[in-house]
C-alpha cells in the first residue's frame, strides 16, 4: 500500500520539491554571499552594540545591501501553506474520481487504506518543512545575529512554527476535499483558509499567546539595550500619540526606530510592551502546538468522514 | 470455514440517502456458480446492490451476506475473494498497465500474476502503456483483469459494458463467458442493456423503482412466460390464473404478457413465446407499440 500511495503523491512530491528546489537555488548562492560579507566586513564584533561609527556604516552597508533580497523572503511564509494544500492532492483525487472504489476492493481494509494515505503525505510534510526550516535559519544567520529573530518573516520561517503550518494547511485541504471532493476547489478554498488563519495568528493572537513584558523609560534617553533586538507591540508617551502596532513580528517598529514626531520635553516618558527574544521559543513551541493541534483535530475529521461517509 | 450455499444474499435490504431510499427492500438469494445479469433502469438501485455487497457502502436496513459472511465487519477475510468492477471501471489512469498490475500485486494477499500477464499479453497492449491512452474497451479488460487476477470466487462487474462500443462490448463478455467456463466462480453483472446478456447469463434479477421485480433462472423465466394474443377481454379474468405483467388492447383484440402458472389451457388465446428482452421489457414497465390486430 505504502508503494501504491507513494506513487500516485509522485506529481506532488514533484511540484512541491522543485518549488525547494527554487528556493534552495535562490537562497544557497545569496546565503553564501551573505555570509562571506558578513565575515569580511566582520560583523560579528558590531553585534548587540548600538551601531555607531563604522560599525553603523558597516552594518547600514550591509543591510541595505541584502535588503530587497530580505524583505521578499518574507513571501516566502506561504511555502508551507502551498506545500501543504498540495501533499492532499493525492487523497481527495482517489475521491473525486472514484479509484477508492478500487483501491478498497482489492485485499486491504479502507482503515489501513486511510492511515497510509494520510502518513505519506503527512511523512513528506515533515520532511520539506525541516528542510525548509534549516534552509532559511542557516540563511539569515548574519541577519539573525544582527537583528535577531523576533521580525515577522524570519519567526515565521525558523524554530519550529513552520511543520505546523504545513500539517495545518494538509489537514485544512483534506477537510474540505473529502466533503466537496473537488481537489480543485478545495485546494483553492483551504489555501484561502490557510492565508486568513496566518494573518489572524500573525496580527491578532500572537502577541496574546505569551504575556509580553513591558519597560518604561526617558524618551530622552536611549531605549534599554535589552530590548534592542525586540519587537514592540505597542510604544506609547507624551507625543506619541499612535500605538505602535504591532504583532511579534512586523518588525516595522525597532525602538530605535521609533522618533517623535516632535521635541519632546525631557521629562516624558516611553512606554514599550513587547515581547523580547527570549519569549521566541515560548511563543514558537505554543504557536507550532496550536497548529498542530488543530492540523491533528483536522485530519481525523477527514479520516472519519471518509472512513464512515464515503461510499 | 463455513460454506453457504449462495454467493450472495439479501434480506430487506435497503439503502436510504437523504430521504430517498435508493434500494428498498430487496429480499434476494443468488446461488454460487451462477452467472446472474442484474437488470434495471438507470437509478433502479443496481449499483447500490453491488456497493453494499462488496461493502463499500453501509446498509440502512436489512443485511447483506456474501459467501456467508458481512462484507463490512468481516472485510479482511471477504474481500479476497471478491472481484469487483465499479461502475466506469476506474483506474489509475497515469500509471503504466503494468504499474496498474503492480496494485493488484501490492493490495492483494492471492494474487495470480501469470494470469494477469498472459491476459494483458492477449489484450495486446504494451505493459509500459499509460492506462489513461488506453479505449475504454482496453482499460475496461484491464480492470476485470485486476478484479480476475484475485481468483475471487465471486466476481461483481457494475455496468461494465455500459460505456463501450458494441465490439468492445462483444469482447468484454465474451472474456467473463471465458473464465466462467474455465473455473467456479460466481459472476453478477448488472446492466441497462438486455441484448446480449442472455448468451452469458444463466441467472436474471430484475430490480426497478428500488425493488426486486422477478428473480430466477433465465431458461425458467423464458418458458413461463407467454404472449397471449385474444379476443377482447378483461384481463382479470386470466389474472385469476396466471401473472399478467403487461396488457394492452385493440378495438377487437386483448394482448397480454404472463407468467403462466402451468399451461394455459383457455383455447381462445392464441400463445406465442417472448424473447428475454421483452420479458424485461414488461417487468420494467416499458410501453410497446400496440400489436396491430
Amino acid at each position: 500500500m505504502t508503494w501504491v500511495a507513494v506513487r500516485l503523491q509522485r506529481t506532488e512530491t514533484l511540484i512541491t520539491a522543485v518549488i525547494l528546489l527554487l528556493i534552495a537555488g535562490l537562497l544557497i548562492p545569496t546565503g553564501l554571499s551573505m555570509a562571506h560579507a558578513f565575515s569580511h566586513d566582520r560583523l560579528s564584533s558590531c553585534v548587540g552594540l548600538d551601531p555607531s561609527g563604522s560599525c553603523a556604516n558597516a552594518v547600514g552597508e550591509f543591510e541595505s545591501r541584502f535588503e530587497s533580497l530580505f524583505n521578499l523572503t518574507a513571501w516566502f511564509t506561504l511555502v508551507p501553506g502551498i506545500v501543504g494544500v498540495m501533499l492532499a492532492a493525492p487523497f481527495v483525487l482517489e475521491l473525486e474520481n472514484g479509484t477508492f472504489r478500487l483501491a478498497w476492493t482489492q485485499s486491504i481494509t479502507r482503515r489501513r487504506w486511510i492511515a497510509t494515505k494520510l502518513a505519506v503525505p503527512i511523512a513528506t510534510g515533515l520532511l520539506l518543512s525541516g528542510v525548509l526550516i534549516l534552509l532559511f535559519t542557516w540563511w539569515r544567520g548574519p541577519f539573525v545575529h544582527l537583528n535577531g529573530r523576533m521580525d515577522a518573516s524570519t519567526y515565521d520561517s525558523e524554530g519550529t512554527v513552520v511543520i505546523g503550518y504545513t500539517l495545518f494547511a494538509l489537514g485544512l485541504a483534506l477537510v474540505l476535499g473529502v466533503v466537496l471532493r473537488r481537489a480543485v476547489i478545495a485546494i483553492t478554498l483551504a489555501f484561502i483558509g490557510y492565508f486568513v488563519s496566518r494573518i489572524f495568528v500573525d496580527t491578532w493572537l500572537r502577541q496574546r499567546l505569551v504575556t509580553p513584558v513591558s519597560a518604561t523609560w526617558k524618551s530622552s534617553h536611549a531605549q534599554p539595550a535589552n530590548i534592542f533586538h525586540a519587537d514592540i507591540i505597542s510604544v506609547t508617551g507624551p507625543g506619541l500619540v499612535q500605538s505602535q502596532a504591532g504583532p511579534v513580528g512586523s518588525g516595522s517598529v525597532h525602538v530605535r526606530a521609533v522618533a517623535p514626531p516632535f521635541p519632546l520635553p525631557s521629562s516624558s516618558l516611553t512606554h514599550a510592551v513587547y515581547q523580547p527574544p527570549s519569549h521566541f521559543w515560548p511563543l514558537q513551541l505554543t504557536e507550532t502546538g496550536l497548529f498542530l493541534g488543530i492540523a491533528l483535530v483536522l485530519i481525523a475529521f477527514a479520516a472519519w468522514w471518509t472512513h464512515e461517509r464515503v461510499a | 470455514m463455513s460454506r453457504s450455499r449462495s454467493a450472495l444474499l439479501a434480506d430487506g435490504l435497503g439503502k436510504r440517502y437523504g430521504s430517498k431510499w435508493a434500494l428498498h427492500d430487496c429480499t434476494l438469494e443468488i446461488p454460487r456458480g451462477s452467472v446472474t445479469a442484474l437488470v434495471g433502469p438507470n437509478g433502479a438501485g443496481k449499483t447500490t446492490l453491488l456497493q453494499l455487497a462488496v461493502g463499500l457502502s453501509k446498509p440502512s436496513a436489512g443485511a447483506v451476506r456474501v459467501l456467508g459472511r458481512d462484507p463490512r465487519d468481516e472485510a479482511s477475510s471477504v474481500l479476497p475473494q471478491i472481484g469487483f468492477v465499479a461502475q466506469d471501471h476506474p483506474l489509475y489512469r497515469s500509471f503504466s498497465v503494468g504499474e496498474v498490475l503492480k496494485v493488484g500485486r501490492r493490495l492483494n494477499s492471492s494474487w495470480n500474476d501469470e494470469l494477469a500477464l498472459e491476459r494483458i499479453r492477449r489484450l495486446d497492449v504494451p505493459l509500459e502503456q499509460k492506462v489513461g491512452t488506453l479505449s475504454g474497451g482496453q482499460q475496461a479488460q484491464v480492470a476485470l483483469t485486476l478484479a480476475l487476477a484475485k481468483e475471487p470466487e465471486l466476481l461483481l462487474l457494475d455496468e461494465p459494458v455500459a460505456s463501450l462500443d458494441p465490439l468492445a462490448r462483444r469482447e468484454f463478455l465474451e472474456s467473463v463467458m471465458e473464465v466462467v467456463a474455465d473455473r467456479e466462480m460466481t459472476v453478477v453483472l448488472s446492466s441497462h442493456i438486455v441484448a446480449d446478456l442472455e448468451r452469458v447469463c444463466d441467472h436474471l434479477v430484475i430490480l426497478s423503482q428500488s425493488r426486486t421485480q422477478l428473480i430466477g433462472p433465465i431458461d425458467e423465466i423464458v418458458t413461463t412466460h407467454r404472449l397471449l394474443t385474444g379476443p377482447r377481454t378483461d384481463p382479470a379474468i386470466v389474472a385469476r390464473v396466471h401473472q399478467v405483467i403487461r396488457a394492452s388492447h385493440t378495438e377487437r383484440q386483448t394482448t397480454l404478457l404472463v407468467q403462466a402458472n402451468g399451461h394455459v389451457y383457455d383455447s381462445c388465446w392464441e400463445l406465442h413465446e417472448v424473447d428475454l428482452e421483452e420479458i424485461v421489457l414488461a417487468y420494467l414497465g416499458h410501453r410497446r407499440e400496440q400489436v396491430a390486430a
